[in-house]
């Protein structure tokens, strides 16, 4: 696996914040249908770079729980590496693309707030990986792309 | 003059035209410093009887020849207002979706804007939300999709459970089709329960849940918890002094909800979200909850409803807005950006006038690009016409892919960002390589995402083109240069010293002596020639040596 490749996106997720409001930006990683690099793979090379906890989102995890999960690993200040096998819930999408918009979560009624608002801890990102195939075909959200700054597909990996 | 056509201007004739000055501004350049004026008046306190200083903000298209002008309230400070004004793009689309904001916000009336993904209808919501709260402060925020649920905007019942296999078991349920159908069902009936008082309907909920419960093999002694949704907590919700919320459904002062995406809702939602009309074409005063026996909650003087959506050829469902929700609201359709806009938004990233600029030069960065606006003028033109190429292009949707990815004006704005430490070097000068640092970031940004094969190489030609064939060529000095002459003479001649400068300019004369003197060479040689002509006259050939 071509790990300067994976460098480079980490990097470009650490360092470059948008103008004008100076936000970070979420990764995806899009693994292609021939691609050989596994999910596995991705995650231990991100894992020689940055304290990265995985989050699989599949049909044994509730979105209450996927959001608890990442919250937590926030206040740990790591990373989080969402690993999506189902289509996404309308509480996770809510909060994705707040964190994209703000780099901030907002919960209704969570933890005893009325609104509770954490703002995404300077060090922490978030990179959500998925098939190709799965984002266009079972991804009911016809702007998923559009919640993410650097796109790194699996190819660009094997050169 | 005619005494009787004199007119004295009022004091707040007087004050309006100030304002609208002030709101018209324009700097030397021509460019935009007015569209958001802070004002303090002293204003006497109703209740105390006291004199206080009140915080106002005027907003109005500088665009417009005889803009409408709207004063809200603020608890933003001047310095808070100026900061938020350096992060707006003067845009006339800018000022046109905040006007439409400012003026519906004050007459209390919901307000849809359908437009094109890149036009900040989102940005602009959240910037409206801080002109009036003050920086950091972000709307309550919705969004809509196929998979919305009436109970996240409205209200729900939630069981208290203790352990994981109760929680496990109940989130199983309460997801599935059927709970919702029965969920449903519950409060309908109760709604046709006229003659209950509230107490019993809520008695009568109570029971139905248990029942619902032990039906589907969960524990009847559930507890249960009543949650409100999205809209009923902005209408109660009242922003503390110390940034914190507080939720009173009567006395509560409503804060700014802005659902997003309208286009993707189901039919149900956009039914529950009709509740939010109220009369005279203003924002409901309050709403009823069936799922709370019909409790009522007010809403409070400050809520605010903004819709949102883009238009239905960027959704492949081509959802359009609802027509009932459209007459419910102030509705408007904006076009996509002109391509003047795109290419002003380009100017502010690439000449970095929005945000700060880093202190000192950060590791990865060969030259300080953020301190030569001249250079990226020039790279703003270069990008917006690629930006602009390219939108055209995906508006047309990509072959083989269901999802769309219209371009936004973050696209830009990261390409800015990132060209100030992911520099490439020019082996040979040991100096920026801007050419090279400008293909490897729009690879990354733009094309990389591309999934249809042939556009992605038709785009990677067409920016080869624009930055070392014909297409980009421009005159400069005299000359006709390729994009990437250009930029290396750009970058060259900011990259010098001092000493380096001096020296430029020493030869730059030495260069302009030399051609001179040439030139008199020639001359003389010309003139020498001429003198040795027999078929000149002598009288010329006089005249000639005299000069």
């Amino acid at each position: 696996m071509n790990q300067e490749k994976l460098d480079t996106f980490i990097r470009f997720l650490q360092k470059v914040q948008k103008q004008p409001s100076q936000t970070f930006d979420l990764g995806l990683i899009v693994k292609e249908p021939k691609s050989q690099v596994s999910e596995e793979k991705v995650f231990r090379g991100i894992k020689k770079i940055v304290s990265i906890e995985k989050v699989i989102y599949d049909k044994s995890l509730f979105d209450e729980d996927a959001l608890e999960k990442i919250i937590d690993a926030f206040k740990k200040g790591q990373w989080v590496f969402l690993e999506v096998k189902k289509d996404i819930g309308s509480p996770l999408l809510n909060q994705l693309k707040h964190l994209a918009n703000y780099n901030s979560f907002q919960l209704i009624d969570y933890q005893g707030k009325d609104v509770f608002e954490m703002k995404m801890p300077e060090n922490s990102r978030i990179i959500v990986f998925a098939e190709r195939d799965f984002i266009e075909n079972k991804i009911s959200y016809p702007h998923f792309y559009r919640l993410f700054g650097p796109v790194l597909s699996s190819d660009r990996l094997e050169k | 003059m005619n005494p009787e056509k004199i007119r004295f201007k009022s004091l707040e004739e007087l004050k309006e035209e100030k304002i609208e000055v002030r709101i018209k501004e324009r700097g030397p350049e021509g460019e935009i410093l007015g569209g958001i004026v802070f004002e303090e008046e002293k204003v006497i306190d109703s209740e105390s009887k006291e004199e206080k200083t009140k915080r106002y903000i005027y907003i109005g298209n500088p665009y417009e020849g005889r803009p409408t002008i709207t004063k809200l309230e603020t608890n933003a400070s001047q310095e808070e207002i100026e900061a938020i004004k350096r992060e707006i793009i003067p845009m006339p689309e800018s000022f046109e979706i905040l006007e439409a904001m400012a003026q519906t916000y004050k007459h209390h009336q919901p307000l849809l804007i359908e437009g094109p993904t890149a036009i900040g209808k989102t940005y602009l919501a959240d910037k409206f939300t801080e002109l009036r709260y003050g920086k950091e402060v972000k709307p309550l925020d919705f969004y809509c999709s196929g998979q919305t649920d009436v109970s996240e905007l409205m209200a729900k019942w939630v069981p208290k459970v203790e352990t994981e296999e109760e929680k496990r078991k109940w989130r199983e349920f309460l997801e599935s089709a059927e709970a919702q159908v029965e969920i449903s069902k519950i409060a309908q009936e109760t709604e046709q329960k006229e003659k209950l008082s509230q107490e019993q309907k809520l008695a009568l909920i109570h029971t139905r849940l248990q029942k619902l419960a032990k039906s589907v093999g969960l524990s009847e002694k559930t507890q249960w918890r009543f949650q409100y949704g999205a809209v009923p907590k902005a209408m109660g919700l009242t922003r503390n002094p110390d940034g914190s919320f507080s939720f009173d459904e009567q006395k509560g002062l409503g804060f700014t909800l802005h659902i997003e995406e309208v286009g993707l809702a189901e039919p149900q939602v956009i039914n529950t979200l009709l509740k939010l009309r109220g009369k005279k074409g203003q924002l409901a005063e309050e709403i009823q909850l069936w799922e709370n026996g019909g409790k009522k909650v007010k809403s409070g003087p400050k809520f605010w409803a903004f819709f949102s959506t883009n238009p239905p050829e960027e959704y492949l469902a081509r959802n359009e807005v609802d027509p009932a929700l459209a007459r419910g609201v102030v509705f408007k359709r904006m076009k996509e950006l002109s391509e003047e806009s795109l290419h002003l938004s380009a100017d502010y990233y690439f000449t970095y006038k929005l945000g700060g600029k880093p202190e000192e030069k950060p590791e990865g960065c060969i030259f300080d690009i953020y301190n030569h606006a001249e250079i990226g003028r020039e790279i703003s033109k270069v990008v917006s016409a690629f930006h602009n190429d390219l939108n055209k292009e995906l508006k047309k949707g990509e072959k083989g892919r269901q999802q769309r990815i219209p371009l936004t004006l973050d696209d830009m704005a990261r390409v800015a960002d990132a060209l100030i430490d992911v520099q490439i070097r020019n082996k040979k000068t040991g100096q920026l390589d801007l050419t090279e640092t400008l293909k490897n970031l729009i690879h990354f940004y733009y094309l990389d995402r591309l999934a249809d094969e042939e556009l992605k190489e038709t785009m990677k030609a067409n920016l080869n083109e624009l930055l070392e064939g014909d297409t980009g060529k421009i005159e400069f000095e005299g000359k006709v240069l390729a994009r990437k002459e250009f930029f290396d003479i750009l970058v060259e001649r900011a990259s010098a010293t001092e000493e380096d400068k001096k020296r430029l300019e020493k030869e730059k004369n030495q260069e302009k002596e030399r051609n001179l003197k040439q030139t008199e060479f020639n001359t003389e040689d010309a003139i020498s020639s001429l003198l040795k002509d027999s078929r000149i006259p002598k009288s010329i050939k006089k005249k000639l040596s005299s000069k």
